[in-house]
This record gives structure tokens, C-alpha cells and sequence, in this order.
């Protein structure tokens, strides 16, 4: 076990490493622009390479690179260029909103996907199997921001029921706080779990069809039994597995969702950099949003190994 | 197999396929079908509900947005495809090579794949639009290149199934060259399951493309295209609920087609997925 984590600690090390790289180059890849958009297309060549040399910019991209991960390992996000503010402690404060958001996103899927996609299975080619397919078909086509429009529409502009945007953090109120949460993380959570209704409904459906299963049948235990005992905790394998695929999915998609509810959280941010032009910001947001891709996959990884004691043992760890 | 076609194998294929070609045939033949131009503005008839003049009624600025839905098509579909096949052809590439060579080759591009999977999609495309510049062809390049990672996985798998064939081994005892075996034998045979995943490919496609322009990376203004559409009408939605449902509708549809295709055409070809 000691093992299996040792190793899979350091390919999460090794992947956040490279990620970084990455992240950096596909930022870099135009280079000279960023003095440019700081200071505005009236600004001289003088001002731009003064712009550069102050900060670095005019080095080699390598060494624009190990300086920028050395600062980062330190804490020090380096400082937006556009309001001179320290990029780290505005991630700090914006990290919250976006766990948040996510999390509640990804129980709100779970919550939907994992009871409706294993009763679609138990009761196969019956009405819930086709009502709860037709569902994820419909759902897995909807855009999360369309969704997140309609939602807006119907409950903030016509019904007046919840607030249309904005955000009040969790600290302070609570109830407010969810009030405001509600929306975004429908909108995330309805179309997740479009695809995980199908995927635990698949994997439900080849775990009832092994030959434990009959066994279990044959022996006359009941049906409510065999289902929860001998096949939710087998059919849970695959299904965490594309459930870690799909929190990595919704981590990205506060991009979006964010940006449309005004939430102060890490994928506005992302917003910010680009539109600005503003580099330690876009960066130092899109890192925040890998970690947690990143992190997402740890746990489930870890989780997995835990439920199916083969994953730490042998060649997988 | 049998000599008669078999419609309920293929209904969900046919349905999708159904849905699909029509959007074609909006987007090819949209200057002829559109009752107006996605451009003119006409300050007397700004923000008008749905009119025997304006089907779908008009925008803030008075434009017909029925005729911006029609025309909206092209951009998404050109998209959709140009992406699409980009991460289809260099995935395949990708993943052939890997799988053919083998050993170092393999491990190098397959670890860099599997880095570029461990993005979210979304965010890559992003990071990527914000450095290429917010254009129609910089979408299309960056939606590409999410798509390389998953092509070259299943062009990888596929490819490895096949070396294993024994009319493999017998072009290579006759000494057929590498570029030569690839083409005439490796290639026909992983381009069904390669096909399958364009169609998936061609509906998340879809879904990126209109994130992209909704959030003003995309195709830019008066250019209408519907996530650029979606973004304007969300300003309006008190005035008119149908800037916001007809471009959302479009996408939604467009891409339950292309969903249609895909589930239909891996059950249809996969005998064990029926259930």
C-alpha cells in the first residue's frame, strides 16, 4: 500500500511538473505581446523594452521558465501587470469559490447519476431504464451555458426565486452564499451527470450479468440484497473512474460558469488574464485550475486502490 | 448478415443523420434559405418578439434572428470539421507511429498525450485562443489540438491489434516498406472505431466552438455565430427570451444529432453492445 502511494505521489509530482511547462509554453508562444497590451498599442519600442527588461521578459524562455517555477514553489505568483497586484494572495481568496462551486457541481451529478443510472440498470428495457436513457441522451447535449441561461430565465427572471448572480462568501452567510451556488452548480451538475447516468447504468448492467451475480440469484438472496451487496460496490469501480475524468471536466467549465454568474472564483480569473493580456494572472489561474485536476485524480486514484485491493498489489502500483 | 436492411439497428444513425443534414443544408445553402441578411439593422424593429416578418423576431439591433441562426450554422460546422479532422489526422499520426515503432517512440509521444489529457478540454482551448489570438481559425486550431490526445489513444489500441494480424507480417516478409504497410494495411483497418470518435469528436466540437465564441474568443462580432448570439441575448433575456433559446436550441439539437450518430454507428457496429 505504502508503495502504491509513494508511486502515485510521484507521478502526480512528475505530471504537475510537465503540466507547468506546458501551461507556460502554450502561453509563450507569441512572444512580445504581453508589453504590448499592457501598455497600450500607443506604447514606443523604448517603453516596450523597458516594460520587458524590468520584468524579465527579454530572457530566454527557459529561463523566464525556472525563474517563474522557483517563485511559484515559493509561494510567489508573481504580480498582475495590468493593477500591480499580487497574483498569489488574489488566488488565495478566489480558490474557495471555485472548490466550492465544483464540489457542489459534482454532488449534484453524483447525486442524480449514481441512484438513477443503477435503477435504468435493475430495471432494464423497462419504462425508468428508457425514461432515465431518453433523460441523459437530452441532458448530455444541453451546453452548460445555455443551461445556465435558461436556469437564470426561469427561476431569477421570471419566478424571481434566486438571485440572478454575485456572491457572498460561504463565512458570512451561509444561506445567502447558497442561494447564490444554486444556479452555477445546476448548471455544471445537471449536464455532468448525463454521462455518468450512462456510465454507471452501463457498468451496472455488465456487473448484473456476470456469473456472481447468478449465483447470488440462484441461492434465492434477495433481489433488493444482491443488488446492493454484490453489485453497486462492483459496478462503483468504472464509474469513479470517469466520475474523476468528469470533476476534471467541471474544474475546466468554471470558466464559463463563472464568468456568467459573476463568482469572484479562479476561472473568472482565467477570464481576466486572457482579456487583459495579463500573463502571471492567466498562468498563475490556469496552474490553480490543474492542481485541482490534478488533485481530483489523486484522490480518485487512491480511492480506487482502496476499494479494489488488486490496484495496489502487482505490476498496476 | 443479412440482405435486408436492417432499420432498427440503424434508426438512431438514421435519426441523427437526419438532423444533421439538415443543419448541413443550412449552413451550405444558408445566403438562399435565410429570409434575411444576419447583417442588416433596422432600428424600427429592434428586440421584436416572433412576427410573420421575423419568425424568431429580431435582435438588439433590429437584425432577423432566424436568418443569424441559418447563418450561425456555418461557422459551427466549419469549425466542428476543421477541428474535428485536425485532431484526427495528427492523432492517427500520432498514434500509429507510436504503436508501429514502438519503444522509445512510444513512450515520448504516448507520456505526451497523456499530458495533454490531463488538461480539461475547455481550459486548453482557453489558454490556447488566448495566446494564438481570438479568431475562426485559431478556435479551430486550439479545438483541434484538444482533440489529438484521445485520437492517437484509439489509433494507438487499434494499430496494435492489427500489427498483430498475420497480413502484417506477411507485407513485411515480402519486404514492403514502412510508409507502404502503413497505408495499405494498417490504415483500412483502424479507420471504422477512428470514425466512430470523429462523430463524438464533431459534437464536442460543436459544444467548444460556441463556449469559445460565447465568452468572445471566438469568431467576433457582427459575425453570428451561436455562442457569440447566446452571449449578446443574455443581456436581453427580460426583453426577449428568444435570443437566448433559438442559438442554444441550434446547438443543442446539432449536437444531439451528432450524439445520434455516434451511440447509433458503435452499436450498430458493435454486436456486443447491444443490450
Amino acid at each position: 500500500m505504502l508503495r502504491f502511494l509513494l508511486a502515485r505521489l510521484g507521478a502526480f509530482a512528475l505530471t504537475l511538473l510537465a503540466a507547468s511547462v506546458v501551461l507556460f509554453l502554450a502561453i509563450n508562444v507569441i512572444p512580445g505581446s504581453a508589453a504590448q497590451s499592457a501598455l497600450g498599442i500607443d506604447a514606443t519600442p523604448q517603453a516596450i523594452a523597458r516594460f520587458e527588461a524590468t520584468r524579465g521578459l527579454d530572457r530566454p524562455l527557459p529561463v523566464q521558465y525556472l525563474d517563474w517555477l522557483a517563485k511559484v514553489a515559493g509561494g510567489d505568483f508573481g504580480t498582475s501587470f495590468q493593477s500591480g497586484v499580487p497574483v498569489g494572495p488574489e488566488l488565495l481568496n478566489r480558490i474557495p469559490v471555485t472548490l466550492e462551486l465544483a464540489l457542489l457541481a459534482f454532488a449534484v451529478a453524483n447525486l442524480i447519476a449514481f441512484p438513477l443510472g443503477a435503477i435504468a440498470a435493475a430495471r432494464h428495457r423497462r419504462a425508468a431504464d428508457r425514461v432515465f436513457s431518453l433523460l441523459a441522451s437530452l441532458l448530455g447535449a444541453v451546453p452548460n451555458f445555455w443551461l445556465a441561461t435558461l436556469l437564470v430565465m426561469v427561476f431569477s427572471i421570471w419566478l424571481r426565486w434566486l438571485p440572478p448572480g454575485g456572491y457572498v462568501p460561504l463565512t458570512e452567510d451561509p444561506l445567502a452564499n447558497l442561494r447564490l451556488m444554486i444556479l452555477p452548480a445546476l448548471s455544471l451538475g445537471l449536464v455532468s451527470s448525463a454521462l455518468l447516468l450512462r456510465i454507471m447504468r452501463a457498468s451496472m448492467l455488465e456487473v448484473l450479468s456476470r456469473d456472481y451475480i447468478r449465483t447470488a440469484r440462484a441461492k434465492g438472496a434477495p433481489e433488493g440484497l444482491t443488488i446492493r451487496r454484490h453489485s453497486l460496490r462492483n459496478a462503483a469501480i468504472p464509474y469513479i473512474n470517469v466520475a474523476a475524468v468528469e470533476l476534471g471536466f467541471l474544474f475546466g467549465s468554471v470558466v464559463v460558469i463563472e464568468d456568467i454568474f459573476q463568482l469572484p472564483g479562479v476561472g473568472s480569473l482565467v477570464l481576466v488574464g486572457i482579456i487583459n493580456r495579463d500573463y502571471p494572472v492567466l498562468l498563475g489561474a490556469a496552474l490553480a485550475i490543474t492542481v485541482f485536476v490534478l488533485v481530483a485524480n489523486l484522490i480518485v486514484d487512491l480511492a480506487v486502490g482502496l476499494l479494489d485491493p488488486r490496484r495496489t498489489k502487482g505490476s498496476q502500483a | 448478415m443479412t440482405a435486408a436492411f436492417d432499420f432498427h439497428r440503424w434508426r438512431l444513425v438514421i435519426l441523427g443523420g437526419v438532423i444533421i443534414g439538415c443543419i448541413l443544408i443550412a449552413a451550405i445553402f444558408a445566403p438562399w434559405i435565410a429570409p434575411w441578411s444576419p447583417y442588416d439593422l433596422d432600428y424600427t424593429a429592434m428586440l421584436q418578439g416572433p412576427s410573420a416578418a421575423h419568425w424568431l423576431g429580431t435582435d438588439e439591433l433590429g437584425r432577423d434572428t432566424l436568418s443569424r441562426v441559418i447563418h450561425g450554422a456555418r461557422i459551427s460546422m466549419q469549425v466542428a470539421f476543421i477541428a474535428a479532422g485536425v485532431g484526427l489526422v495528427c492523432g492517427t499520426v500520432i498514434g500509429v507511429t507510436a504503436a508501429y515503432f514502438g519503444g522509445i517512440v512510444d513512450l515520448v509521444l504516448m507520456r505526451l498525450m497523456e499530458l495533454l489529457f490531463s488538461f480539461p478540454a475547455i481550459l486548453l482551448a482557453v489558454v490556447l485562443m488566448a495566446s494564438l489570438g481570438t479568431s475562426v481559425v485559431n478556435a479551430m486550431i486550439a479545438i483541434g489540438i484538444v482533440f489529438i490526445p484521445g485520437f492517437s489513444r484509439l489509433a494507438r489500441a487499434a494499430t496494435e491489434v492489427v500489427l498483430r494480424e498475420q497480413y502484417v507480417e506477411s507485407a513485411r516478409a515480402l519486404g514492403m516498406g514502412h510508409l507502404r504497410i502503413l497505408f495499405r494495411e494498417i490504415m483500412p483497418n483502424i479507420l471504422a472505431p477512428l470514425l466512430v470518435e470523429a462523430a463524438v469528436a464533431f459534437s464536442y466540437a460543436i459544444l467548444l466552438e460556441s463556449a469559445l465564441s460565447f465568452l468572445g474568443l471566438g469568431a467576433q462580432p457582427p459575425e453570428p455565430t451561436w455562442g457569440n448570439m447566446l452571449n449578446t441575448g443574455r443581456g436581453f433575456m427580460a426583453q426577449s427570451a428568444m435570443l437566448s433559446l433559438a442559438p442554444g436550441m441550434a446547438i443543442f439539437l446539432t449536437v444531439l444529432g451528432f450524439n445520434f450518430i455516434g451511440d447509433g454507428l458503435r452499436d450498430a457496429l458493435d454486436p456486443h453492445m447491444k443490450d
